[in-house]
């Protein structure tokens, strides 16, 4: 069922500095319709793996691919392939939300009729309908959350980057994320997902990667990695605690 | 803690930063500019002292020029974020901290007073029928600029917003009623009426309820103040991307949507909608409205011209600085916005604003076309001509900022 992958990265070695790699020959791939969960400790390198992929970082060796292309050779298109939630929400002061939606759907350009049906959901879907023509200054830190959220999902790429999306969202703030990914999935949308609530994602995600000391030290399904490392029955939390501990 | 060095460090650091620029503004051409303009207003106010015209409104001129500086009061204090947490315990103390900021903050708006005040001096005494004396002058506008400040300061640690915006008004109007009385009434008599309002200000700034320390205001107030300094800095040389303070303008939320719907106009409209909300705007339109009433008071002279041509300047200067907003947004990295399409549009959108402004500030030019034609529309060529300058000057400069990324 496979076709080429949307997201791809061969032997990344990358970091803030030449002589001091945070990221040591990193190779995964997303395909078109997965949701793959990139897990680790603080400081395990996925927030970095992550700014390689938006192009905030360059890579010292290998390659990243993005339907196909590189940053290098065709920036826009690379860019127009992907949207991005970060960590922590970075917002326009000057904008409120509706204007931070309707940027990124200018930016990304997305038809103004998509733009407008697309918004209604999110505002409907976040419970955020009340808020729209606020100053993001003005909101509270899990809905500056959702104007990020609502702003990667406006555009409608090929690849989703998700940095931690859960920090600051309320229970049904976070249901509704999840089951808004899972849409996403179905209509064949990639999901490159990092976060710490392991119990969380192990029911959502398709395929799992740990990354270790800026090293992918296992990947695949729950029941792969299980298999792999001889632990069978494992949750994916505590997997995750034999493969980090061992790992040591 | 020594919290009086604390404020000092960080006095310093921020100094520290600002030293690398300086040659650069000495060099740039903005402060040549602003030399000549200070050399030409020299030789129009002493050639103006030599023959006054009968009936100039000094008295009025003497208050618009010296409220302002009396009642305007600022503080740096170099207060951060994380203090909320880190100097929270110290809260009690921080009166250490602060009484640098509140010497510092008043030692020089009073030397900024005394300026103005000296700069006007030898036309008020010449012009007014019973002029005061510089020395009790001086001593008035210093009580009240004191006035300001500590009224500035109660405000601030306000436990209600809108009555800190109620008080922001009293202030004014009572500092405005102060130095007014001074410049109209007998000294006696203004005397008394001053100290009769300071002591109502003073008594009505006691009665709403304040913060012992309001933390998160002064940091806000700390951030707009650097943002300033920064901005400044700005005229002269170009400095890192810097935040602005914003403003709601409910009025002009709708500015901007009607924008193209094309990837390529994407960041003019995230530039329209940070401008309508930003201070640069405020600052344009504050100069625009002073420049609007001056050259339709100078319009029959040249000096008008003058006036009209240096003021649309200065709103170049202001404009200019929107290349530097969102210079280190992250989302323009990681957005797929056309290439060189956040240049351009700057560009494109200073220059109409630009032009806009040529048009609106020169219209009182028009009312002389009938017995000046020629005067007139030259000065608004000359405006136009600057406009078209200054977007020269801004395509130069990012075609070397291309260069330099390349």
């Amino acid at each position: 069922m496979n076709t080429a992958p949307v997201l791809q990265i061969t032997g990344l070695s990358g970091g803030y500095s030449l002589n001091k790699p945070v990221l040591h020959d990193i190779g995964l791939q997303v395909q078109p319709g997965e949701m793959v969960g990139l897990i680790g400790l603080n400081g395990a390198g996925k927030s970095t793996t992550m700014k390689h992929i938006l192009g905030l970082m360059s890579p010292h060796k290998g390659e990243i691919t993005v339907q196909g292309k590189t940053r290098g050779s065709d920036p826009e298109s690379y860019h127009s392939a992907l949207s991005f939630v970060p960590e922590s929400p970075l917002l326009y002061e000057e904008l409120t939300v509706r204007e931070h939606v309707e940027f990124t759907a200018r930016a990304y350009g997305v038809e103004r009729s998509d733009y407008e049906s697309r918004t209604s959901q999110l505002a409907a879907l976040f419970n955020m309908e009340d808020k729209m023509d606020t100053l993001s200054s003005h909101l509270s830190k899990g809905m500056k959350q959702k104007v990020m959220i609502m702003c990667a999902f406006v555009a409608r790429p090929a690849l989703y980057v998700i940095d931690e999306p859960f920090l600051g969202l309320d229970p049904l703030g976070i249901r509704s994320l999840l089951d808004f990914m899972l849409d996403l999935k179905k209509s064949g949308a990639s999901i490159l997902l990092s976060s710490h609530i392991l119990s969380t994602i192990e029911n959502y995600c398709d395929r799992f990667i740990v990354l270790h000391r800026g090293m992918v030290i296992a990947e695949g399904t729950l029941a792969e990695m299980t298999a792999k490392a001889g632990l069978q029955g494992l949750n994916l939390e505590q997997l995750f605690y034999e493969l980090v501990q061992g790992g040591k | 803690m020594d919290l009086k060095e604390l404020r000092r460090q960080r006095r310093s650091r921020f100094t520290g930063s600002l030293i690398p620029y300086v040659g650069y503004i000495i060099q740039s051409g903005v402060a040549m500019v602003f030399l000549l303009v200070l050399i030409m207003f020299s030789a129009w106010y002493t050639a103006l002292l030599r023959d006054i015209p009968a009936g100039i409104p000094i008295r009025w001129i003497m208050l618009l020029l010296l409220i302002p500086a009396a009642v305007h009061s600022s503080f740096r204090t170099y207060l951060q974020t994380p203090d909320t947490i880190f100097l929270l315990p110290q809260g009690h103390r921080m009166r250490e901290y602060f009484a640098p900021s509140w010497v510092s903050g008043n030692v020089w708006k009073i030397l900024r007073l005394a300026f103005i005040l000296i700069t006007i001096w030898p036309l008020y005494i010449r012009t007014d029928e019973s002029p005061k004396g510089l020395l009790a002058t001086l001593l008035v506008l210093i009580l009240v600029k004191l006035l300001s400040s500590y009224g500035l300061w109660r405000e601030t640690a306000m436990l209600s917003r809108p009555a800190a915006s109620g008080y922001n008004l009293l202030r004014w109007a009572v500092g405005t009623l102060m130095v007014a009385a001074w410049v109209w009434q007998p000294s006696i008599r203004a005397l008394i009426f001053i100290v009769i309002l300071a002591a109502a200000y003073a008594a009505a700034l006691s009665v709403p309820g304040r913060h012992s320390v309001p933390w998160e205001r002064l940091i806000t107030m700390e951030k707009n103040q650097g943002t300033r300094a920064l901005m400044v800095l700005g005229w002269f040389v170009d400095v890192p991307g810097r935040e602005q303070r914003v403003y709601a303008r409910r009025y002009l939320s709708k500015w901007g949507s009607g924008i193209t719907w094309q990837r390529n106009s994407a960041y003019r409209f995230l530039l329209t909608k940070s401008f309508a909300r930003g201070d640069i705007f405020g600052i344009v339109l504050r100069i625009a409205v002073l420049d609007l009433f001056l050259v339709w008071m100078t319009r029959g002279s040249y000096l008008g011209s003058g006036i009209y041509v240096f003021f649309l300047f200065l709103m170049g200067i202001q404009l200019t600085a929107l290349r530097k907003l969102h210079s280190e947004s992250f989302w323009l990295t990681v957005y797929p916005l056309p290439e060189g399409s956040k240049g351009k549009g700057t560009i494109q959108f200073v220059f109409r604003a630009h032009l806009v402004l040529a048009l609106l500030t020169g219209l009182p030019l028009l009312l002389e076309l009938g017995d000046r034609p020629l005067p007139a529309l030259g000065t608004y060529a000359c405006g136009f001509l600057l406009a078209y300058l200054f977007r020269v000057s801004s395509t130069r400069k990012e075609a070397r900022v291309d260069e330099d990324d390349l």
